[in-house]
Formats: C-alpha cells, sequence, structure tokens
C-alpha cells in the first residue's frame, strides 16, 4: 500500500512561564509581572511526538496557535525544531474565549485544512490548566481521542497511544482522524537547528482571521463564552497552630502521635 | 459530534432542574473520586430541594448502582453492554450527552480523573454549556440555582470562583482526594434504572489494546506520608524520607522541583499538578510551603513542618513545627520509633 503523505497538526499555546511566577508573601498574590513566556511545557511534547512520526513516515507538521501575534516568535521556534508549516490565528474578537469558543475556532481552523489526519495537543495548559481544548477539538471535528498519551505511533491510517492513567497504562488503537492530548515531559524534545531556522524565516507564517476560517466574530470571545470568572479569592488559609517543638521534645511528640493513633507502630 | 456553532444558552433555564453526577468506575467498581462527588451532589441537591441523578456506566452496573444510592442519589440510571467494560471516550460521551438531554440536569458534575476529565469536556461541548476544571469547593446558590465553581489560580495564591449563568448543565470536575466522602447508608431508598445498551460499529472505533495495571505504591491512599522538599539539596536525601516512612508503614511524597530533578518519580509529587493527598499525618521535611504544594496536603489531619527557616510559609499550616536540619531531625524520628518497635516487639 502506497503511504500518502500525513497531515499532522500540534496546536500549542504560549503562556507565562511558571518557574518566574511568584507569590508575593506578604499580600499573598501572584507577581507574574517578572514573568517571561514559554511554549507551554504540555505542547513542546505535543511537537516532539508530531516530530517523531514524521521521523518515521512521510508527513508534513503544521503547529497552529489562536493568540495574538506576539506568539510568532514561538511558532517560529517550532519550525526551526522541524515543524513545516505554522498558523497563527489571529483576531480581535477572540480576546476572554474560554475552552468552548477556543476549540471552536481551532476546529474550524483545523477543518479548513481539510487533510489533517492526526492532531496533537498538550494534556492541559500550565496557565489555565483545563484540559479541555483537545477533547473539545475531536468533539468539534468528529474525531476519535486518546487523551493523556505519552508515547503515539501511527501505522496505516491507525493510532496506537498508550494513555497513562492513575492506576495504570492503557494501549488504544483509533482510526484517524484523530486528536491525541500529550503528556508534560512524555518526551525529550529536540533542539532547533539552525538550518531550519534559516528555512523557517524564509517560509514565514500563515496568519488567519476569523473571516479566513469563516467563524462569525460574534460565536466567540468573552461574551460567547460559556463560563465567566466572576471573582478572585485569597487562597483558603487553613492556618494551623504550628506549635512549636524542640528536638529533645520529639519523643513526646511521637508518645501522643501514638496515643491518639495517628501513628501506629507495628511489630515487624 | 458537535454542531459547529456557538454555546447556545437554553430560552428557559429553569426547565433545567436537578444534580446530575458521573460515577466513574474501574474493574466494576465506583471510584473514590466517584463517592466524594456523590457527597457534593448530595449536599447541593439537600440545598435546592432537587433530586441527586447517578449516572455510571459499566460491563454490569447493578451493584455499583446500588452503591451510589446508599452513599446519597436519589436516582440511578445505569448503562450496561459488553463493551463498555472500560472506558471510551465517544460511547461515554454519547451517553451522557444523552442523559443530559433526557433529564435536563441544572448542574453536572464529573469526577475529574483522567477519563472523567476527557469525558467532561466533551461533554460539555456537545451539550454546549461550560465547564470550570479542578474545583476545590463546589456549591449552589439556592435563591438562583447558581453553581459557584471555584478554583484555584496559576500559582494558586488566588482562587477563582467562576460561574456558567446561561448555560445548561452547568459543569465542574474536581481532582480526586478534594472532599470527603459521604456517609454510607445501608437502608436509603432511592429510584434505580437499568438499561442495556447496544452500540454501533461507528460508536466503537476506539479499540482496547491492553491495559496494564500500575505498579508501585498509590499516595492519595497511605495514612502516613513523608516528604520532602528541595531541602534535602540532594537525590540521597530521599532515603531518609523513605526511610521514616516505611517505619511507619507509610509512603513518601515529593515537592514538584524535587520531581522536575528526577530525584523521585512524578507520582509521588504532592500538589497542584500532582496528587492530593488527605493522610492521618503528614511530615513536611525541607518543604517552604507554596501554595501549590500546600492545595495538595492541606486536608491532611496532622502536619508536621521540619525546616531550617523558623518562618517558613508551611508553619501555617502544620500543627507542630521543628525548627533545624532535616539530617538531624528525621533520625531522631527513626531512632525514637524503632525504639518503640523494639519494645513492641519484646511484648
Ligand atoms: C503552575 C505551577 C504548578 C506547581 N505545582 C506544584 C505541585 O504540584 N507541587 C509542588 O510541590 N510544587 C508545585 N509548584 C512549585 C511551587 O511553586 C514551589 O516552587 C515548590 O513547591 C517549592 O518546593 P520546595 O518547598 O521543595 O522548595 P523551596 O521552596 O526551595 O523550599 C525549600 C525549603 O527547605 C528548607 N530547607 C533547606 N535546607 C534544609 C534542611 N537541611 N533541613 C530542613 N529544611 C531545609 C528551606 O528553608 C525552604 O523552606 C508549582 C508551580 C507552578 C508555577
Ligand atoms: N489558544 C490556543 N491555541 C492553540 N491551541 C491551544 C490553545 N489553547 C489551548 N490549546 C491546546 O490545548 C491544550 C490544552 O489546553 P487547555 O484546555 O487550555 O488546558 C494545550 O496544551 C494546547 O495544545
Amino acid at each position: 500500500m502506497i503511504e500518502l503523505a500525513l497531515h499532522l497538526v500540534v496546536l500549542i499555546k504560549v503562556v507565562p512561564d511558571g518557574k518566574e511566577v511568584f507569590v508575593d508573601p506578604v499580600t499573598f498574590t501572584l507577581n507574574r509581572s517578572m514573568a517571561t513566556n514559554i511554549i507551554n511545557p504540555a505542547d513542546e511534547n505535543a511537537l516532539e511526538a508530531a516530530l517523531q512520526i514524521k521521523d518515521q513516515t512521510d508527513a508534513k507538521v503544521t503547529v497552529m496557535t489562536m493568540a495574538p501575534p506576539f506568539a510568532e516568535p514561538f511558532l517560529m521556534e517550532c519550525m526551526s525544531r522541524g515543524a513545516d508549516e505554522a498558523v497563527l490565528i489571529s483576531d480581535r474578537a477572540v480576546a476572554g474565549s474560554d475552552t468552548y469558543p477556543t476549540s471552536l475556532t481551532v476546529a474550524a481552523a483545523i477543518k479548513k485544512m481539510g487533510d489533517v489526519d492526526i492532531v496533537f495537543a498538550g494534556e492541559k495548559t500550565s496557565d489555565s490548566s483545563t484540559g479541555h481544548v483537545g477533547p473539545g477539538v475531536a468533539e468539534f471535528i468528529g474525531a476519535e481521542l486518546a487523551s493523556y498519551s505519552r508515547k503515539v505511533t501511527y501505522e496505516n491510517g491507525y493510532v496506537t497511544a498508550e494513555r497513562e492513567l492513575e492506576n495504570g497504562i492503557e494501549e488504544v488503537r483509533i482510526p484517524t482522524p484523530a486528536v491525541v492530548t500529550i503528556l508534560t515531559d512524555s518526551n525529550d524534545p529536540r533542539r532547533a537547528t539552525l538550518r531550519k531556522k534559516i528555512d523557517a524565516m524564509k517560509r514565514g507564517i500563515i496568519t488567519w482571521s476569523l473571516a479566513d476560517i469563516n467563524i462569525p466574530a460574534d460565536w466567540v470571545g468573552l461574551r460567547s463564552s460559556p463560563t465567566v470568572v466572576k471573582k478572585m479569592l485569597p487562597f483558603p488559609r487553613k492556618d494551623r497552630k504550628g506549635e512549636k517543638i524542640e528536638k529533645e521534645k520529639i519523643p513526646e511528640l511521637i508518645d501522643n502521635l501514638v496515643k491518639s493513633g495517628v501513628i501506629r507502630v507495628e511489630a515487624e | 459530534m458537535a454542531e459547529m456553532k456557538k454555546a447556545e444558552p437554553p430560552k428557559d433555564v429553569s426547565q433545567y432542574k436537578g444534580i446530575m453526577v458521573y460515577l466513574d468506575s474501574f474493574e466494576g467498581k465506583l471510584t473514590r473520586a466517584a463517592h466524594e462527588m456523590i457527597g457534593v451532589g448530595r449536599k447541593m441537591a439537600d440545598k435546592v430541594k432537587e433530586p441527586c441523578i447517578g449516572v455510571v456506566i459499566g460491563d454490569k452496573v447493578d451493584s455499583m448502582a446500588d452503591d451510589a444510592g446508599k452513599y446519597g442519589c436519589d436516582e440511578v440510571y445505569g448503562f450496561e453492554s459488553h463493551d463498555l467494560s472500560m472506558y471510551r471516550s465517544r460511547p461515554f460521551t454519547d451517553i451522557l450527552s444523552s442523559m443530559v438531554f433526557e433529564k435536563k440536569p441544572n448542574i453536572l458534575i464529573v469526577p475529574g480523573t483522567k477519563n472523567g476529565r476527557d469525558l467532561a469536556a466533551r461533554t460539555a461541548v456537545r451539550v454546549q454549556s461550560g465547564l470550570t476544571a479542578d474545583c476545590m469547593e463546589i456549591d449552589v446558590e439556592p435563591e438562583t440555582d447558581i453553581l459557584i465553581a471555584r478554583r484555584p489560580d496559576y500559582g494558586d495564591s488566588t482562587m477563582s470562583e467562576i460561574r456558567c449563568e446561561k448555560h445548561r448543565p452547568q459543569m465542574a470536575t474536581s481532582r480526586p482526594g478534594t472532599f470527603d466522602l459521604p456517609p454510607y447508608d445501608e437502608k436509603r431508598s432511592f429510584k434505580k434504572e437499568i438499561r442495556k445498551v447496544e452500540l454501533k460499529k461507528d460508536q466503537l472505533r476506539e479499540e482496547i489494546l491492553s491495559f496494564k495495571p500500575k505498579g508501585g505504591e498509590d499516595i492519595t491512599v497511605s495514612k502516613v506520608l513523608v516528604s520532602g522538599g528541595l531541602g534535602m539539596g540532594n537525590a540521597d536525601g530521599l532515603k531518609l524520607i523513605e526511610q521514616l516512612a516505611s517505619i511507619m508503614g507509610g509512603s513518601y511524597g515529593v515537592t514538584r522541583p524535587v520531581a522536575d530533578l528526577g530525584w523521585a518519580p512524578r507520582d509521588h509529587q504532592v500538589g497542584q499538578t500532582g496528587k492530593i493527598v488527605r493522610p492521618d499525618l503528614y511530615i513536611a521535611a525541607g518543604i517552604s510551603g507554596k501554595p501549590q504544594h500546600i492545595v495538595g496536603m492541606m486536608d491532611s489531619k496532622t502536619v508536621i513542618a521540619v525546616n531550617k527557616d523558623p518562618d517558613a510559609e508551611i508553619t501555617r499550616y502544620s500543627d507542630y513545627v521543628i525548627n533545624g536540619d532535616l539530617y538531624e531531625i528525621l533520625p531522631v524520628f527513626i531512632e525514637e520509633l524503632k525504639k518503640r518497635k523494639k519494645m513492641k516487639d519484646k511484648n
């Protein structure tokens, strides 16, 4: 059988770098003024998973994000690692979208491409951390879904994925078109190469507006998002008494914990 | 498959009544997370005086349906087929969505296990409604029937209250371990309906090739947990942590940077991006107590902090604080516990 070239799409999101987000110890609020942006960690793994399939088979890899133009350098970075094409969906109207209109918009862009075999997404983003967009896209495009995957292979129209669940590893096989969501740390993302970077600069980024993907502006954005953030509350402070125990008093503490049944010292 | 269109709110939200709880299961038993969600659903149902409706899907569901009723559901609907012995994204979404269309619940809560999150995310799109993930608090406002879903923000120093005012059902998930288990009542009466389902071929495109149960311990069920943070200074520090844990018959936990550094497997990470634990005893050694860690352990019954810094944030969340180097303090614990074991052995 002749394998026609596969089309793989990787969804990425640019997020603030968690390592640089810190909590103000006095006000107990989040300070992200120092934070720089990065590609969402799980999305780097999603890109790598797609590139590994491209290493094996004749495939085209498209990276895609719905974001303001500041995301461009991150798309370029993905191409410098091996993606063939980058699409930026950029439109003022999408501002404030929750996961429903985000999934809808991304799905519309995938439909416009027409020939997509596998969509790769991260298991979740580190900033909003919902993990809803991958399954949402699967639902809109009517694809099969393998979420929380750590290893993905492709053969003859089928994707085999190892889903890592709480209590075990499940191996599933689904036909294309398929959506897979990839676990953080599931592989080692490759580095950019200078040659690919130069190629990427020549190729540039494709930018689509909502009109380009036939999504009316009033389908997206804050007003068309079912969920709304109503207020911010301080993190619940379940203060405890924090009784100071001197090193010499540890035996006494242990006795008390044994007496109250918190620690059991069973004979071996 | 969902229609490619915007999420359309229903014209009359007052038609939507009741709290639906999806009950996820493993090997013919409801998961702990499912039980937790029954408790949450029950409380809301009492508050608004509407039924708590359980939905269970599986190979054989009768005893699970009974379990759900005895833990607090008023009505339980079971869907049975040999093809549904394990979670499969498409048919489970088809069934849960059809129940939403049939029963029109005002609220739908789903355990935030991985499969539960997969299902909730797809169902929200299919039924055109809003979903809030990883809630730490789920409640309902009786005057308005509005779901109050609160979740930690990025970095977790604040919580956001998220509402879905116009769309129905209002949906939420919570991480396993977030809530206490509801009481079990052998005599509770409830309505039970089991439906046999015939699935079509195109609903069963996903083939499950194998399932390998994960070895190793599950830190979410340990009664005693000793956790080490960056204060260990190196990977070897974990040996001390493990030694203390094992002498008490418990397991060990770590903070995220410790897992990031590869000093311990990710399965042992406690916190926002790790596991939520609620043991009888939690010993935090060399852990500063950042909110992202605290959110994973703050419901532990007794917390002991061992830290060089007497003002570390962890002290606010601890019942007992021992100021000092963990390499000096933990051996004292180990010695003392050994002594007591020996005494027990002699008796
Ligand atoms: C989106 C996001 C998600 C996150 N998720 C998680 C998560 O799930 N879990 C998690 O844990 N973190 C998480 N974090 C990271 C979190 O913010 C903190 O960085 C982390 O919890 C700190 O780890 P630590 O306490 O081990 O290290 P540190 O903050 O460096 O604290 C080390 C502590 O050890 C003490 N110490 C040093 N030497 C000794 C010694 N010899 N003896 C005794 N005490 C000593 C110090 O006084 C200090 O208090 C997340 C962060 C982000 C941005
Ligand atoms: N704005 C976006 N553009 C493209 N992909 C996205 C966007 N938001 C989320 N994704 C993808 O969906 C995954 C899960 O995101 P989330 O549901 O926000 O946790 C991410 O890891 C990305 O792969």
